[in-house]
């Protein structure tokens, strides 16, 4: 299997005084990320799931472990690595409009390409469904519209690993579903690689390829969980599919603590 | 709407009542005409002051002084915040000389800056600067250390270069900051020019109002006082507007 990114015994400590009495937060994690995969990690929350992501990110650097794309070293946040931030609203950039906050990632293109690029973003803009909202500035868009601008920017610098930072949280249950099937969409698309952290277990088994499930702090992945529905997904027919109610309850139960009960194995 | 009219229209009412009252006292000699003429002969002598042009040579004084004292403050303040903001050396290095200078009361140093820099435009220009850069660089400086790590990230995430992030998220990410500086800085540099004018005696608003005080033209030096406020009023008018169009995100 070729590897996209891979995490190799990955371990963080917060606040260390030299006295290696400083906060565990992620203890030795080791995930491997295939090309073109949807993998999306859960955990309680305060796991250190969006540690271990910005980490993966190159934003932050792990106190022990290496971190590796393509089969070299992440010292800082790779080419063509997109983050979508959960606080979107504090992500985009409030004094340029829709259309300028897109073309932010491609400004240091040659002049001429300019007008060219210009047309790109639009048509990125139409692809999340803000056609006609080219010119508004952000704080005068709803929080899922301004998070659809953050996903067009993300596709404007044409990823090639996005990494989503439980981007649906902070919109309501209905907007979060759109936005799922968005990215869902546009990841078939485009067929980037996808690594989403989230607390919501519907949410990462209605998306990923594989459910990898964090521990309570120090973190370490319990389990490794693949889901097997089949794909193109719809937010209705899949949810209600049998496997994903059995995968949901695995998942479910391995994150309240309990053994499962009636479910199969995975 | 209809409520804005109303309260524009109370707010003149208080005005015109002053006014009217002012202008009785000084009439029925309430108080002495020489030391506070009434309004209107105050208007009298604005308004000869304005036809014959005479306003001009002092109010365009005040202005260049202004100019350019106010323009070299917010330039230094602006580049010495973002510096500071940026870097936690010069952050280290200058904070401790910020913190010293940044209460001198300014206009204190005009005679001392009249020693080193004699009675002239240098020490004005000085004086209004450097009374003048502290709101800017302060208020540059907290903007720039109050802008959102996530913004900071976005920025690292799409791999800007450091000037990049300078100019294209930071700056105006501390521009609501960096203005509200310019608007405290705008009075100050004011208040400081006039003095200059005041103490160094050769041209300006501030010169001819003391002139006149000392020439016992009080109905002139009232009408320089109103040239001086309608200066102010119109800067800070001038300056709500700019701040409208540069920041519309403000306060959202």
């Amino acid at each position: 299997m070729s590897v996209r990114l891979s995490l190799d015994n990955i371990s963080k400590t917060f606040g260390d005084g030299g006295e290696g009495r400083g906060l565990l937060a992620l203890d030795g994690i080791s995930l491997d990320v295939a090309p073109h995969e949807f993998l999306a990690i859960v955990g309680p929350s305060g796991c250190g799931k969006s540690t271990l992501l910005r980490i993966a990110a190159g934003l932050m650097p792990p106190s022990a472990g290496r971190v590796e794309e393509g089969g070299r070293p992440v010292t800082g946040p790779p080419d063509r690595f997109v983050y979508l931030f959960q606080q979107y609203s504090k992500s985009l950039f409030a004094w340029r409009t829709v259309l300028d906050n897109v073309m932010f990632p491609l400004e240091s293109a040659p002049r001429a390409q300019r007008a060219e690029l210009r047309e790109q973003c639009r048509s990125y803009i139409r692809q999340v469904g803000l056609a006609g909202f080219e010119d508004r500035y952000p704080w005068q868009l709803s929080g899922g519209m301004q998070q659809r601008v953050a996903i067009a920017r993300a596709l404007a610098a044409k990823p090639d690993v996005l990494l989503l930072d439980e981007p649906f949280s902070a919109v309501d249950a209905l907007t979060r579903m759109e936005l799922q099937s968005l990215v869902l969409e546009l990841w078939q698309q485009s067929g980037f690689t996808a690594i989403l952290v989230t607390h919501d277990v519907d949410e990462a088994v209605f998306l990923a390829d594989r459910v990898a499930v964090l521990s309570a702090r120090p973190s370490h992945i319990s389990e490794i969980v693949a889901v097997d529905l089949p794909r193109p997904r719809d937010q209705l027919t899949t949810r209600e599919d049998s496997r994903f109610l059995e995968l949901r309850h695995h998942l479910m139960s391995a994150l309240l603590g309990r053994t499962a009960h009636g479910a199969t194995h995975v | 709407m209809s409520e804005r009219v109303l309260s524009r229209a109370v707010g003149l009412l208080s005005l015109a009542t002053v006014a009217v009252l002012w202008e009785c006292a000084a009439r029925y000699g309430l108080v002495n005409r020489v030391l506070l003429p009434p309004p209107s002969a105050i208007a009298a002598a604005l308004r000869d002051l304005i036809a014959d042009g005479d306003v001009l040579r002092p109010l365009l004084h005040t202005v260049y002084l202004f100019v350019i004292g106010y323009g070299v403050a917010c330039i230094l303040g602006i580049a010495v915040g973002l510096w500071m903001g940026c870097s936690p050396f010069a952050d280290g290095l200058l904070e401790p000389l910020v913190e010293l200078l940044r209460p001198i009361p300014k206009s204190a140093l005009v005679p001392a800056l009249f020693l080193f820099l004699g009675i002239g435009m240098a020490t004005m220009v000085t004086i209004i600067a450097f009374a003048a850069v502290f709101p800017v660089l302060i208020n540059t400086y907290q903007g720039v250390r109050g802008i959102d790590p996530v913004l900071l990230e976005t920025a690292r995430t799409f791999r800007c270069s450091r000037w990049t992030t300078l100019r294209a998220v930071i700056l105006p990410a501390a521009m609501p900051a960096i203005l509200t500086g310019m608007k405290v800085a705008l009075s100050l540099g004011i208040v400081l020019a006039i003095l200059a004018e005041m103490l160094a005696g050769l041209d300006g608003l501030g010169f001819v109002i003391l002139d006149t005080q000392r020439a016992f033209q009080t109905q002139q030096m009232y009408a320089w006082i109103a040239v001086l406020a309608a200066f102010g009023a119109g800067l800070s008018l001038l300056f709500d507007k700019i701040e409208q169009i540069a920041v519309p995100w403000r306060g959202r």
